[in-house]
């Protein structure tokens, strides 16, 4: 009688329990902080365009750079969007970075100096992880339904990362 | 094919004088249960030193017939009865030989024959490793549709889908390459283009046991024996007229969140088996034909199965009898690789969506064995198994197989006296593959072994054992292998063995982990193939006791070691390019060592009985300093069962640990999303059953209620095991 009580209280208590469970419908993406040095920003006419760039291909080319931000699915995306921009002159910015589930090989922050939109006019101003090993960037990956924190970016305009191109 | 049934046929004109029989008798006689003298049906009868054999029938008789003059033994055995032999019974005419048997109640069966462990029958106590049964009731009454479902309840043994663990041998490789040896009545059964366990093409309703044997076994079976065999023994012919029909019908239950609800439709599981087995003198024949449709609690996951299955036991003479058996099995499976992600874990990716798998597999066989004297016999067998399937994906054809393995074997006994066997034999196998994922490639092996069992002292029983084995694969050079067993039983009383033994095992590599190519499989990352692949090896030993406690507790214990090397695992790794790829590596040397105890209890004259078995399993990857991958450290089986007349009420716990340890890199990028999420197993299975067929009625009823607490996890990466599932099963014998 005791063994038979014992395994109904194991049915009761694995019947409470449900194992895997779908996790909550959370919009996929990264977030955290950007910092900048102080005393480091550029003249403002060099400023046309600030993005936090997230790229699932590295190392990137000219060629890598278009096909990535142009081709469909794209592999680059940029915040908050190819017509918008970071703000300047600001010593931080906390961020929400909502894309497709993927891994991100490249994450950072991209500089537009010039009004023209070419490699030319580009170049990456702070790199996720880039205190590690500045050649090799910390990878983000971003599963469905997860959000990611603590994504940090230090920018020191004055000490620019590797440049990918 | 046209080969074996000249070989079959040679073998009658080789033996025809044995056709021709003297005069001959017959021993009947009835089987009674000594405590009650109520008849017992079922029971084994075999007329030792011959072929010759038969079961009680409802009445508890029996009759061989065509017994040739001379002085037998007959032994009578049965589960949960003490075996009983019946010496010097004298045979010298055409008259009917009488005897009377009465069996004496064991509440723990301790007398249970085993084939597997030394290629001869033994008893189970005799043997030096560890090996656990399945019998053809405990299928039955579980309502168990292929093999591997049976399996999940072995002590030792786990399963990741359909690939087979024992004592976390084999982890996971999609099949590919298992390190667990099937057999089927004795020969390989693994397919020649995957080396895969196909749990499929066995005829499930037509097993009479399965016998499991743990750790390396390489000396007796030869390649693939590195973590233990696994033997399936198919039922003979009954010896009178006999229709078995059998109607099951499952449905799935919804599982417990909304969001895995992909159809507002029930799901059903359903199947029928019918069989006709009968006697014609010398002549035995088994008939079955079976039709499963399964529409699957995952999005395209339903598969439509129809098998048959036949056997032919022909008795040539009391000395000498020729088997032949077959099975054809024809398959359409969805194909669901694995989810799509965690929040919608019964649909598949995509890309999976139209995607199916048309397959054709059969095998035919054939075993001669003849006793040429009371001390020696031999055996003949071989076995053509054959595999084709085909991979779509709408009504386009992505990838096809196509193999094709014939093995041979022959095997000697000798018994210089009860205390002293001998056995040897040789084996031979050829295979050939053709397939656009593996390409055009022929294999061809060859073996010789010999094992000596000696009664050293009243009490010591050492076994030892060798085998060569030798491989060519295609273009490759080709391979041997030598590899030893020891074993020792030790009787410190009737009730009580210690055993221990030492044995190797190794494993060649498959054809298709050696050539398996594909410019981009279904997670993009393509699949190059290795040539350089060395073989996989194994050393295992175990020290262990079985004691029954009382004439209620049976108790066996266990601890073992194993150490792997060279083991072959799909990994990914990069190109110059910093691209990745797939490909079968020797990557890893491992050691596995653990514990394993069974206990079984019989309560209050076996109305009441319970089965405990736990494996606590330690496996290292000594190459990374790890943890191995996809094995749980603990495995813990449950089973009691309630008989109250004709009414049995069971209840089976499962529990497997989490693993700790998966294939982060295949997640990654196959992808699998949320492919590291998993729980431990924690499953609950009820059933009941009604047993009308001593009432006159000739009909078993029984309900079964599977993961009765609809609990959700994963056996396997990304794939959702099967919800709270709900079976009526209908049996009749006519």
């Amino acid at each position: 009688m005791r063994i038979l009580l014992a395994l109904g209280c194991t049915v009761l208590v694995l019947s409470c329990e449900p194992g895997l469970s779908p996790p909550p419908n959370v919009e996929p993406g990264f977030g955290g902080t950007v910092y900048f040095e102080r005393s480091t920003w550029p003249p403002a006419d060099s400023l046309n365009n600030l993005w936090i760039f997230a790229s699932q291909v590295y190392p990137l080319d000219s060629v890598k750079i278009f096909a990535g931000l142009f081709s469909t699915p794209p592999t680059i995306f940029l915040y908050p969007g190819f017509t918008a921009s970071l703000p300047f002159f600001v010593d931080s910015l906390s961020y929400a970075f909502n894309l497709p589930a993927a891994t991100y090989q490249y994450v950072g922050v991209l500089q537009q100096f010039r009004e023209e939109i070419s490699v030319r006019s580009l170049r990456v101003v702070g790199v996720h992880g880039a205190g590690t090993n500045p050649s090799q960037p910390l990878e983000v990956r971003v599963d469905d339904f997860q959000f990611i924190h603590g994504v940090n970016i230090h920018v020191n305009f004055h000490k620019l990362p590797p440049q990918p191109f | 094919m046209s080969f074996l049934l000249r070989y079959c046929l040679a073998g009658l004109f080789v033996f025809p004088s044995l056709l021709a029989q003297p005069s001959v008798g017959t021993i009947a006689g009835s089987v009674a249960d000594s405590a009650t003298g109520l008849p017992l049906a079922g029971a084994n009868i075999v007329l030792r030193g011959t072929v010759l054999g038969t079961a009680t029938n409802a009445s508890g008789e029996f009759r061989l017939n065509r017994v040739p003059p001379g002085v037998y033994s007959v032994v009578v055995s049965m589960v949960g009865y003490q075996r009983a032999i019946v010496s010097d019974i004298v045979v010298i005419d055409a008259g009917i030989h009488s005897i009377r048997v009465a069996l004496h109640p064991m509440l723990i069966q301790t007398e249970q024959v085993v084939v597997t462990a030394s290629r001869r029958e033994q008893s189970l106590q005799d043997v030096p490793v560890s090996v656990s049964t399945v019998t053809a009731e405990m299928i039955a009454a579980r309502n168990h549709i292929t093999l591997d479902d049976a399996l999940r309840y072995v002590p030792g043994v786990n399963l990741m889908q359909d690939q087979v663990n024992i004592r976390g041998s084999s982890g996971y490789s999609r099949g590919v390459g298992s390190r667990v040896l099937l057999l089927l009545d004795g020969l390989p059964f693994l397919t020649g283009d995957t080396g895969e366990i196909n749990w499929e093409v066995i005829p499930v309703h037509e097993v009479e046991r399965v016998e499991v044997v743990k750790g390396a076994g390489s000396a007796l079976y030869g390649s693939s024996a590195l973590g233990g065999v696994i033997n399936v023994l198919t039922r003979d012919a009954s010896d009178a007229p006999r229709i078995r029909a059998r109607v099951f019908s499952g449905l799935y239950d919804k599982p417990r969140f909304a969001e895995w609800e992909w159809s507002r439709q029930s799901r059903f599981n359903s199947g029928v088996m019918v069989s006709y087995s009968d006697k014609t003198g010398p002549l035995g024949y088994l008939m079955s034909v079976a039709r499963t449709v399964d529409e699957g609690y995952r999005q395209n996951d339903a598969y439509h199965r129809w098998s048959v299955y036949t056997k032919l036991k022909y008795d040539l003479s009391s000395s000498q009898s020729l088997t032949v058996s077959g099975n054809l099995l024809q398959r359409i499976h969805g194909n669901f690789f694995w989810w799509r992600n965690l929040r919608e874990a019964t649909r598949p990716a995509d890309d999976q969506l139209n995607g199916r798998v048309e397959s054709v597999r059969g095998n035919i066989g054939f075993s001669y064995r003849e006793f040429v004297s009371d001390r020696f016999f031999y055996s003949m067998k071989g076995i053509y198994f054959g595999n084709s399937w085909e991979d779509y994906m709408g009504t386009r054809r992505n990838y096809f197989s196509r193999s094709d393995l014939v093995s041979m074997e022959f095997q000697g006994t000798y018994e210089f006296s009860p205390r002293h066997i001998l056995t040897f034999g040789a084996a031979g196998n050829y295979d050939r593959v053709n397939a656009n994922l593996f390409g055009a490639h022929p294999g061809i092996g060859g073996a010789a072994y010999v094992q000596d069992e000696v009664d050293l002292l009243e009490r010591l029983k050492v076994t030892v054992g060798l085998r060569f084995d030798w491989q060519k694969v295609s273009a490759l050079p080709s391979t041997s292998e030598i590899h030893p067993k020891v074993g020792v039983v030790y009787s410190l009383d009737s009730e009580t063995r210690i055993r221990a033994s030492y044995g190797s095992g190794f494993r060649y590599p498959s054809i298709s982990e050696i050539y398996i190519e594909s410019p981009k499989n279904i997670s993009q990352v393509p699949i190059l193939p290795n040539p350089a692949l060395l073989v996989e090896k194994s050393s295992s030993m175990e020290v262990g006791a079985s004691s029954t406690l009382g004439s209620s507790i049976a108790v066996d214990a266990a601890f073992f070691s194993s150490s792997f090397t060279n083991l072959i695992e799909p990994g990914v790794a990069f190109n110059d390019a910093n691209e990745p790829y797939i490909r079968f590596d020797n990557v890893t040397k491992a050691r596995i060592q653990g514990m394993e105890l069974s206990v079984n209890i019989e309560w209050w004259k076996r109305l009441f009985s319970t089965n405990l078995g736990y494996t606590y399993i330690w496996p290292r990857d000594l190459t990374k300093q790890t943890m191995l991958q996809f094995r749980p450290r603990h495995i813990f089986y449950s089973s009691a069962t309630i008989s109250l007349g004709h009414l049995r009420l069971s209840t089976d716990v499962r529990y497997v640990s989490r693993i700790e340890r998966i294939d982060e890199n295949l997640v990654r990028f196959a992808p699998i999303p949320q492919g590291d999420e998993r729980v431990p197993i924690n499953v609950i299975d009820v059933r009941a059953s009604y047993d009308a067929v001593e009432l006159g009625v000739p009909l078993r009823v029984g309900l079964n209620v599977n993961n009765v607490a609809n609990y959700h996890y994963v056996e396997l990466i990304g794939n959702l095991a099967p919800v709270r599932t709900y079976f009526l099963i209908l049996e009749g014998i006519f």
